[in-house]
């Protein structure tokens, strides 16, 4: 009686499953009888998930020409590895929707067949946009999953990198692939990872970006605390490193965790180029970071409360030059901050070629106009074109995007209470930044908490003979990176 | 007792360098070279070394105090008199950590009132400054601890500005060395003493050391620092300006940045008290934190209400402070609060607890 | 409720927070002030420079008459367009009259009292009227900067001894020293020239020295200075450079003070009228540089003596060498100081040519 009941409920299922798949346009049923035998059998597919021709050519001719009894016999007549034979409905859902065809004999109604057929619509790999580097390989990540790891197995051909994969979204159904190597990277670490992995409540998650507002320690601060990539050689090296990586299906852009303030301003040129010329870079990066978001606030304090700061040469320059201008210093760096921004914006959402052509007109039309009709003084509009180039040379988007943000709260504290403010405000920021953790991990490391052996690789970056311990904040198992072979004993000048 | 700290909220040993010394370096080192000046001529920085010295003795005697309870001042005061009364000593550091609070924020608002904006508003200042404190301090001990690294670390660079004094650095100012009498040298020490206040957080912040013991070379290292940094700038200052000069200034340290000058800045003193800031920063929130620990051992209040309750108490009292002679007479009486605490309070406790200690072995 | 209460405190704090501005624009920079005394009266001239657009900068000054030196700036604010400040202060003249006579020790207490004026300002005595120097027109960038070049120069590499504010400040709050200040003088329209350094006693000038003498006052006071000097040897004239001076004092006796002096000098030859320059020629050039040097540096300090000042500091570096030493006693024992002076000059180059 318990028997009969299931059998009908499954039967149940498969029927209301059935129905249900029919409103839709793209699924289809289709029966066949067996030359042999005439055992009717049919295949039930979505067509727009399914390459036919796979179908066409590795399965249906031979179960129409070859003999077959049960549902077991149709793995030896078909030439397709991904054949998995089930008597559990409830699977059929998922599985029509991953690209398999169901396969059922009319005599057996109790088990059926998948048969892999997924339609493979990728775009080829190309160069990276984003994280350009004009040394080093040129490949990125592309919106294929198997695609995005067959870069990096590729690139760490050992058994400990272990790729997890989890389905999270419930409509989008989305993979998620948590990549870490066995052995080195903190088991705490990937547990923690994938309790947030498994956490995630959400609908559609159609990009990795939500997965790092999703899964973020802080949600609220401007700062983005995952690293997104796309460059399958950054995400090697971070593995090595024993950080984790997260792939999400559909997205060209992996995310590294946990990561820190500084990496968040080193390119992975960096470590292409000479371990002098990548410090003297990453310098001049964090340099620019600061010019960018300081200069507009010290000049509104400066001319704002602190007119003694200023040097008696260059008096008269910024005397004449603001002698016209009607707004006070705050409004005439606001307005001049704002047009700046939307040019960035109406460049960002156009066309390349037309973005570049309104950057360039916006930017010396607008800009002389505003000059010449007294508007703005020239000296401003230096300073704060110079601030919108430095601020382009952070390498990761996103952190250029809470950069490009920091200036206002520092314009209004400037405004406030000038220099004073500005150090506030700085204060302010330092704490926020004290206060976030990424993956638990302190985000402002190895600045605070100072950790000098992690000093190798952040400001500056050490040859890579020095770099013979993994960072010390992941707390790998296995912190020794290399053991440095001993040096032979230097000779003297000509032996 | 029962309030064990997390292992994830202490510090490394070595952090404790960074918050004695930074709760060391205050509002005090503006302008204490008057004072001291006024007593011992230019002999005083014999009494800066004497005073700086003075204070590892009393370090080593905090760290054999809290070595034996394994805990904070309060466990000692539990351990020596017992439950109730322990209770009842340690709430008077509730007042005077946030007496040193007040010291501390109305004396920078009074320099910048001097020296920046005449009109500056000591309640919105001071509500600011205790907003950006409560909002480190809910970020816990390490955060606070961090603040104090960076309070240290990135006003480093105004040591530099002080090599702008010395090509009007005349060395014969200090000269001859030992003119005065010794008793005024010992005065001059005690008066130096309250510059150098701040060590005693230490009696609070033990519990939150990993490997206390580690720690005591920094807590030394720290304070060795504090008077380096001092003597050097005593010595500065003193040939820098003329005896007679320097007892016109109040700020002798914010006058000496007058004569900076750099292509790019005409006058340092405006950034240079702008930068204040970070420096005040820590030893507000160092001292908020001491003073809310207290409330939530003693009083048993949680925390973070301790310290928005407090922080109100502070905005409250600011305001009864409002010419200089009243300022005046905070500094002073918070001075030698904190000096009977640390020459007479914590020698005392010491012993005490050595007898208190053979009494019960028996 | 939460977020109501924090926008309102951040509304209020946007509000109310703020402070009193001082946009550039918006005030009147002085750059410069002159003080006379006129019938009786103080009289302040306030010098405010106006750029113009095609950058070349016009002077603008106020004047008013009376008793305190702030008193001034706030009788001068009711005849300009905009607040006047004096955070970007740069030269402060002394007139003749009022240095002489009045003194100038009310004055400086409110440069030491005004947190917003620089401690590098350049204080000068004037010949004459202070009002009409600062008054005239020395060339595109503005009287201040003007007169503040011409001191910052030639205090730099020529013959005027090292003086600003805080020199001044601390020479004159330094018991058994005396302060001085360099001395400006009209020559014609719109000209003006260093002509020599004054030498205050209790905010008086009590005597000036002429331009020729500066040289050697600098040898005295300033370690490692710059100058220059002329001098006969024989028949032939040479011009000498001093790159590097270094004076060294010794304390030879106490009970009746006398002190050593030792001047060492490092010097290229500029010119010279002769026809060639041998060794045995530097040898004597050197050798009269010696005794001219020790000479006026001499006659300097002995006039120093009748006057009662002592701007070299001697008293100051008795007292440096002294235990106890007795400041009352020594106001009588300075005239009766002895000052020795020697000098050593070595010519280290002499040009290009032989």
């Amino acid at each position: 009686m318990g028997w009969f009941t299931k059998k009908h409920e499954q039967l149940d299922e498969k029927k209301s499953l059935e129905e249900y798949l029919q409103r839709s346009h793209d699924f289809k049923q289709v029966s066949y009888i067996n030359q042999h035998t005439n055992k009717k059998f049919s295949f039930s597919f979505i067509t727009t998930l399914i390459d036919e021709s796979i179908l066409q050519e590795n399965a249906l001719p031979f179960l129409l020409e070859k003999s077959f009894e049960t549902i077991e016999d149709i793995k030896k007549i078909i030439p397709i590895a991904d054949l998995q034979i089930s008597s559990d409905p409830s699977e059929m859902e998922q599985k029509l929707f991953n690209g398999y065809v169901l396969l059922t004999l009319e005599t057996d109604q109790k088990n059926f067949a998948f048969i892999a057929a997924q339609k493979e619509v990728v775009r080829s790999i190309t160069q990276p946009e984003v994280e350009f580097s004009v040394i080093g390989p040129k490949e990125a990540f592309i919106e294929s999953l198997e695609q995005n790891l067959n870069l990096i197995r590729k690139r760490l051909p050992v058994k400990e990198l272990i790729i997890e994969e989890y389905t999270v979204g419930t409509l989008s159904k989305t993979k998620v692939a948590i990549l870490h190597m066995e052995g080195i990277t903190d088991p705490v670490n990937v547990q923690n990872v994938t309790d947030r992995i498994k956490n995630v409540k959400f609908d559609a998650i159609t990009d990795s970006s939500y997965i790092v507002q999703l899964i973020s320690d802080n949600k609220n601060s401007p700062f983005p605390q995952l690293l997104d990539t796309e460059r399958p050689d950054r995400v090697t090296a971070i593995l090595a490193e024993g950080k984790i990586a997260i792939f999400v299906d559909g997205s060209p852009q992996a995310l590294i965790t946990p990561t820190t303030l500084v990496e968040f301003f080193s390119s992975f040129e960096d470590y292409f180029l000479n371990w002098i010329l990548s410090s003297f870079f990453r310098l001049i990066r964090l340099f620019a970071v600061a010019f960018s978001i300081l200069i507009t606030p010290i000049y509104v304090a400066t001319l704002s409360y602190h007119y003694e700061l200023i040097p008696k040469d260059l008096m008269n320059t910024l005397v004449t030059s603001r002698r016209e201008i009607p707004l006070p210093p705050i409004l005439e760096a606001l307005f001049l901050e704002l047009t700046i921004e939307l040019l960035r914006e109406a460049g960002a959402r156009l066309p390349t070629k037309v973005g570049q052509t309104i950057g360039i007109v916006g930017g010396i039309v607008i800009g002389t106009a505003s000059v010449e009709a007294g508007l703005t003084s020239n000296v401003l509009l230096i300073i704060v074109a110079l601030a919108a180039l430095a601020s382009f040379t952070t390498p990761v988007y996103k952190m250029g995007n809470a950069i490009r943000l920091l200036r206002f709260p520092f314009l209004f504290f400037a405004e406030l209470w000038g220099l004073l403010g500005i150090v506030f405000c700085f204060c302010l920021l330092m704490t926020h930044l004290l206060r976030l953790t990424s993956l638990n991990r302190p985000f402002l490391e190895p600045i605070y908490p100072p950790r000098l052996t992690d000093m190798k690789d952040s400001l500056i970056r050490l040859p890579f003979r020095k770099q013979t311990m993994r960072p010390q904040t992941l707390r790998t198992l296995q912190p020794l990176r290399f053991t440095l072979t001993k040096k032979k004993k230097r000779g003297d000048i000509d032996e | 007792m029962g309030q064990v700290v997390p292992e994830k909220a202490k510090v490394s040993p070595f952090l404790v360098f960074f918050l004695v010394h930074s709760m060391q370096l205050g509002i005090g080192v503006l302008g204490f070279q008057r004072i001291i000046a006024l007593t011992a001529g230019y002999d005083a920085w014999i009494s800066v070394i004497i005073a700086g010295l003075s204070i590892h003795i009393i370090l080593w005697m905090m760290y054999k105090i809290l070595e034996s309870v394994d805990g904070d001042i309060m466990d000692a005061h539990t351990f020596v008199f017992g439950r109730v009364v322990g209770k009842l000593i340690t709430l008077p550091f509730i007042v005077y950590f946030s007496i040193v609070a007040i010291t501390l924020i109305r004396t920078y608002i009074e320099v910048i009132q001097v020296w920046m904006f005449q009109d500056m508003s000591v309640f919105w200042y001071s509500l600011a400054f205790c907003g950006l404190a409560i909002y480190i301090i809910f970020g816990g001990f390490r955060t606070v601890t961090g603040v104090a690294f960076f309070g240290v670390i990135l006003p480093l660079y105004l040591i530099f500005t002080f090599f702008f004094a010395i090509p009007y650095a005349d060395l014969r100012n200090l000269l001859p060395i030992f003119d005065h009498s010794i008793k005024s040298l010992l005065l001059a020490s005690y008066q130096m003493s309250l510059t150098y206040l701040g060590y005693e957080i230490l009696l609070f912040i033990y519990p939150y050391i990993k490997d206390p013991q580690k720690s005591k070379k920094w807590a030394h290292l720290g304070v060795l620092y504090s008077t380096v940094l001092y003597t050097a700038l005593t010595i500065i200052t003193f040939a820098y300006f003329s005896e007679g000069q320097l007892q016109k200034n109040v700020w002798a340290t914010l006058t000496m940045w007058k004569v900076v000058q750099m292509p790019f800045v005409e006058r340092f003193e405006y950034i240079g008290i702008a930068n204040w800031n970070i420096i005040i920063l820590p030893n507000f929130c160092i001292a908020l934190w001491c003073a809310s620990r207290i409330t939530k051992k003693v009083l048993h209040i949680q925390q973070k209400y301790g310290v928005i309750i407090l922080s109100i108490v502070i905005l409250i009292g600011i305001n009864f402070f409002k010419t200089r002679e009243q300022i005046n007479t905070l500094i002073d009486y918070t001075g030698k609060v904190s000096f009977v605490i640390n020459y007479g309070y914590i020698p005392a406790l010491f012993f005490l607890m050595l007898i208190v200690k053979k009494v019960k072995k028996k | 409720m939460r977020k109501a209460l924090i926008l309102s405190i951040v509304v209020a704090f946007a509000l109310s927070g703020c402070v009193q501005k001082e946009i550039l624009d918006d005030v009147n920079l002085e750059s410069g002030s002159a003080y006379d005394y006129v019938n009786g009266k103080l009289r302040g001239t306030a010098l405010v420079p106006i750029y113009l657009p095609d950058k070349a900068v016009e002077n603008k000054t106020y004047s008013a008459n009376s008793s305190l030196s702030r008193d001034f700036l706030s009788d001068v604010q009711r005849q300009s367009q905009d607040p006047i400040v004096t955070g970007s202060l740069k030269i402060v003249l002394f007139g003749e009259q009022l240095a002489r006579k009045k003194g100038i020790l009310d004055l400086i207490d409110s440069f030491q009292r005004d947190p917003s004026v620089g401690a590098g300002i350049f204080l000068a005595e004037t010949q004459g009227e202070a009002r009409k120097i600062i008054e005239s027109n020395y060339g595109k960038r503005g009287t201040a900067i003007y007169i503040s070049n011409l001191i910052s120069h030639n205090m730099k590499t020529k013959d005027l001894p090292k003086t600003n504010l805080q020199r001044f400040l601390s020479d004159f709050n330094q018991r058994g020293k005396t302060p001085y200040l360099p001395q400006l003088r009209l020559i014609q329209k719109n000209q003006i020239e260093i002509s020599g350094v004054s030498f205050f006693r209790y905010g008086h000038v009590v005597t000036t020295i002429p331009a020729e003498k500066m040289f050697f006052f600098k040898l005295l006071v300033d370690q490692y200075s710059q100058g220059s000097l002329k001098l006969k040897v024989g028949k032939e004239l040479a011009a000498v450079e001093s790159i590097r001076s270094k004076y060294k004092m010794k304390l030879v006796s106490r009970n009746t003070p006398a002190i050593n002096v030792h001047i060492k000098v490092n010097a290229i030859l500029n010119e010279y009228s002769g026809i060639k320059v041998t060794p045995k020629e530097l040898k004597m050039i050197e050798k009269k540089l010696n005794k001219k040097i020790e000479f006026e540096c001499e006659k300097l300090t002995k006039q120093f003596q009748e006057k009662n000042i002592d701007p070299v500091g001697f008293g100051h570096f008795i007292k440096s060498r002294t235990r106890k030493f007795n400041f009352k006693q020594w106001e009588t024992d300075y005239q009766n100081l002895k000052v020795h002076v020697t000098a050593d000059v070595t010519i280290t180059e002499s040009g290009v040519i032989e």
